[in-house]
């Protein structure tokens, strides 16, 4: 059969679960774009939504963090006008069904400061160590805010947008000029005779 | 000897030696070392035998991915990707074609699902097959090594008919798997499909991969010697595991019967029957138990998706230059190593704006300072080896 | 001639000379066959190359390698202790073939004391391992020393208890006297006489005992946590290399060869094989002896390629609460059996 057999889970669900978590702690947005489940919330109530949530959703998958910012130093800019901020967003879910919910909030980009996790999530130690060496936020009452990737002595916060490759500067991106063309994409019976074919 | 026994012994230990005021000597294992599986440096505060603290370092590999991922196109990304976890390369690149035909909303054809599948079941017996030869080479017995790899050469094998690479198949395209162009100059813009012979000879090498799982679970399961290193040894508690994001085979040592491919579905694993293979303690015997009975299932679900290939497509059609829309998601897999993911912002570019790698080894890793407090310096080396994480996914 | 093999002095040297000249050759003969049988057993062919298709230089290759090598000492060694750790070693382990009866003729001086001389020679290969280890001016090696003193202090025992079996039952210490208490007839069918040898006269425990704990004498796997390699790179050997390496690589492999052969010559009857007339005894016992010794290393390298390793704590309770408490049940019932029977 030729029609595709997997279906995304379908926006209403992912929708359902957003709203669901949401009411829990009071979100100030939900969504559930693209099958994804995701949550909005202050920074003042960021410690007590993951306590609250993590009842219902015990794995603590991972926390990063995205600087949004027009200009950009690398790669293409967004296509509309960003306000510039840091998104912080964790992402926990549980073990039973597999329902997972993308907590996110905004803090500013001059004084990058949030509560740590680590008293809810032991795991939240090295992510937030990660997120301050690549972003510069500072998680306040972590134990060991130290470099975890970058060496010691390392300046700079490497995944802000303002933080330019060294290998772009010295070399303009080749980018998206495929250097020959893509075969044709139309099936081929699996052993039929193609001409010379070698092999099997 | 039951476990509390044991630890009981252990404290009492350390209490004598705190008695006579030994100083801790600080001890480097690695970042050059025989058994850490890369380049992971543990600075270590051992008494004696006994490790009072560690502290990993790493970062030795760290390639910067995600800000490389910001100046690459999403096709030019699927190259990078499988290099994260090396041992398993190419069921890395699945979850991030998922992600971005998700976003894309194309959905890839019932054929390409399958082949995807299928060597995702390959690269996951690929890695647990490396597991299994390794772990009992760093306690102390050298031959399951070269009976285990000689099965995983026959596994590569096929991944390299297919793809043309053995760790870096670079397979995957947006809409679907590449299809494969033949040889010779007039030959390159013809389509070919799966090479002649592919699925008879998977079907043999599914058979000797399970006639070694038989061998490695007599020889190496039943030793005694062997289950007394490691029976009770590393236990990982669920509670702990859960908030530290432990996941994958370690997870599932520990109890928790949770696998990816149950509850998400960016590939159609519920058209196959397998089971979740669990362990009871959450030690390091339990660990090495799972990954054996993982291979067997695996083993399974390749069998019957050869069996049921559907005819069709290999790729979906897809514009020449992929811009994606504007949206995030996050897609994650069952990776041989625990739950892999990819979290895709897009703002509308041949790029994605911000890439974020959840990486399975990077979580498993992350138990360790807790783990390893008050172990005996051998059992550091049990313990490492059973949570199998490889250093270019810790650091990505 | 017979007059050089009369006197004193020159017998002597001769004796010591062979011993020299030959154990470290048939040692590598044994490095070659853990090298081809460990290979076999790993589906895999070992040595090809050095040789001809059977690669049997392949040691030879090996010693020539290690002897041109340049002479290394860390700078922080203590230069004299660390220079004489591996001679101790190798020292201690020839000094047990004085005892080692090839033939009732063909051994070096059957002393009165000869499995007393045997183990005690045997230990001073301990003091020669705790050098190493703590000469070599790094953790590692110092981790690995002591480990090999521990563990090697704790096998002495089981392996000194497992003699004293055979000791009673046999009446001698001498070398010689044993295997004649073997050759002795255990009881007749009428004119045909049996002839057991220790092991199969009730010495399999000890026999047992005997060989795990020859095992840990010698450092191998199961019980090679002091070299364990995996973990401490090469323990007390880490910062050995050259000539002082191919002389703790030799001693181990003589080792295997010292230990196979008081085994065999304890346990197993040693140059005496039923049917032999007593005077081809004295060119045929060699070779009959060396068979025993070669199956008994087979075993030893067969062991060294199956199990994993112990660890320290769990070798040191196999030691102390096992194989001694076992030992000294096996004294007590042989001493009951000898005079009871």
């Amino acid at each position: 059969m030729t029609e595709s057999p997997s279906e995304v889970p379908a926006a209403p669900v992912a929708v359902g679960i957003a709203e669901r978590y949401g009411e829990m702690v009071g979100a100030l947005s939900t969504s559930g774009d693209f099958a994804t489940p995701r949550i909005r919330v202050s920074p003042e109530s960021w410690v007590d939504t993951h306590r609250t949530l993590k009842e219902h959703l015990p794995f603590f998958s991972f926390l990063s963090a995205i600087h949004w910012s027009t200009e950009v130093a690398v790669g293409d800019p967004p296509e509309e006008e960003v306000e510039e901020r840091f998104e912080v967003f964790t992402r926990l879910s549980d073990v039973s069904k597999g329902e997972g919910v993308i907590i996110s909030t905004d803090i500013s980009k001059d004084d990058p400061r949030l509560p740590t996790l680590v008293g809810v999530f032991g795991g939240a130690n090295w992510h937030e160590r990660e997120a301050h060496e690549m972003f510069g936020i500072v998680f306040d009452g972590h134990p060991n805010l130290e470099l975890l990737y970058l060496p010691e002595g390392f300046e700079g916060y490497p995944l802000r947008k303002t933080f330019p490759l060294l290998s772009r500067e010295v070399k303009p991106w080749p980018g998206t000029v495929d250097v020959e063309d893509m075969p044709s994409t139309e099936n081929v019976e699996a052993g039929e005779e193609t001409g010379e074919v070698e092999g099997e | 000897m039951s476990d509390q026994h044991l630890l009981a012994m252990h404290h009492s230990e350390v209490q004598v030696s705190v008695e006579l005021e030994t100083p801790d000597v600080t001890l480097n294992l690695g970042p050059q070392h025989p058994s850490t599986h890369g380049v992971l440096r543990l600075v270590a505060k051992v008494d004696g035998e006994v490790i009072n603290e560690v502290e990993p370092v790493i970062g030795y590999m760290h390639r910067g991915y995600e800000k490389l991922a910001e100046v690459r196109t999403y096709p030019q990304i699927v190259a990078l990707v499988s290099r994260i976890d090396w041992v398993s390369g190419y069921a890395s690149e699945v979850p991030l074609m998922v992600a971005v035909e998700r976003l894309m909303e194309i959905d890839p054809p019932a054929r390409a699902q399958h082949i995807r599948l299928v060597l995702t079941e390959m690269a996951r017996i690929s890695s647990h097959l490396v597991f299994l030869s390794s772990y009992p080479l760093e306690l102390g017995a050298a031959t399951p090594l070269m009976h285990s790899l000689r099965e995983r050469e026959r596994v590569l094998d096929l991944i390299e008919m297919v793809t043309g690479g053995r760790f870096h198949p670079n397979f995957n395209r947006v809409g679907g798997v590449k299809p494969a162009a033949g040889a010779g100059s007039d030959q390159k813009k013809v389509v070919q499909d799966l090479p002649e012979g592919f699925s008879q000879q998977t079907l043999a090498a599914m058979d000797d991969v399970i006639g070694v799982c038989d061998d490695m679970e007599d020889l190496v399961l039943g030793n005694e010697i062997f289950v007394e290193r490691t029976r009770g040894v590393g236990i990982i508690p669920t509670d702990l595991a859960l908030e530290y994001g432990v996941s994958g085979p370690n997870l599932r040592a520990s109890g928790v019967m949770f696998d990816i491919r149950k509850t998400d579905d960016y590939l159609p694993y519920d058209r196959f029957d397998f089971d979740i293979p669990t362990g009871e303690n959450g030690d390091c015997f339990d660990r090495y138990h799972v990954r054996l009975q993982e291979i067997r299932q695996a083993a399974r679900i390749i069998r019957q998706a050869i069996e049921t290939m559907p005819e069709g497509d290999l790729q979906a059609k897809v514009p020449r230059i992929i811009k994606v829309p504007k949206g995030e998601t996050y897609v994650r897999a069952e990776n041989p190593k625990g739950e892999m993911g990819y979290h895709v912002v897009s703002e509308g570019g041949r790029g994605p704006y911000r890439l974020k790698i959840r990486s399975a080894s990077f979580s498993n890793l992350s138990v360790l300072p807790w783990l390893l407090k008050g172990q005996l310096v051998p059992d550091v080396i049990a313990i490492l080896g059973s949570l199998d994480f490889v250093l270019g996914d810790v650091d990505r | 001639m017979t007059a050089l093999f009369d006197s004193f002095w020159p017998l002597l040297v001769l004796k010591v000379l062979v011993i020299a000249a030959v154990i470290p050759g048939v040692a590598l003969v044994f490095i070659f066959a853990e090298l081809k049988i460990s290979a076999h057993m790993q589906s895999r062919i070992g040595p090809y190359f050095a040789g001809g298709r059977w690669g049997w230089a392949q040691p030879l290759a090996d010693g020539l390698k290690f002897m041109q090598k340049e002479d290394l000492v860390p700078e922080d060694a203590d230069r004299p202790v660390f220079k004489l750790a591996p001679m101790i070693v190798l020292m201690g382990t020839l000094a047990v073939f004085v005892i080692v009866p090839f033939s009732p003729k063909l051994i070096v001086r059957d002393l009165d004391v000869g499995v007393f001389y045997a183990l005690a020679a045997g230990s001073v290969t301990t003091i020669g391992v705790l050098m190493a280890g703590w000469s070599s001016a790094n953790k590692y090696s110092l981790m690995g020393g002591l480990r090999a003193g521990a563990q090697l202090i704790a096998y002495e025992l089981p392996l000194i208890l497992a003699v004293v079996g055979v000791v009673i039952q046999a009446g001698t210490m001498s070398m010689n006297g044993i295997v004649a208490a073997q050759i002795e007839p255990v009881f007749h069918l009428g004119d045909f006489a049996i002839r057991l040898p220790f092991l199969l006269q009730g010495q399999v425990i000890g026999f047992a005992i005997f060989m795990i704990a020859a095992l840990a004498e010698l450092n191998r796997t199961p019980f090679d946590m002091p070299i364990a390699e995996s973990e401490l790179v090469m323990g007390y050997l880490t910062e050995y290399s050259g000539i002082r390496f191919t002389m703790f690589f030799l001693a181990e492999y003589a080792g295997m060869f010292s230990m196979s052969a008081i085994a065999a010559t304890l346990f197993l009857g040693g140059y005496y094989l039923p049917g032999v007339p007593a005077g081809a005894l004295d060119w045929l016992g060699p070779l009959i002896l060396m068979g025993k010794v070669t199956l008994l290393v087979f075993i030893i390298i067969w062991l060294r390629w199956t199990f994993p390793r112990l660890r320290e704590d769990q070798l040191q309770s196999l030691a102390w609460r096992w194989l001694i408490p076992l030992a000294l049940a096996n004294i007590a019932v042989t001493a009951v059996a000898k005079v009871v029977f």
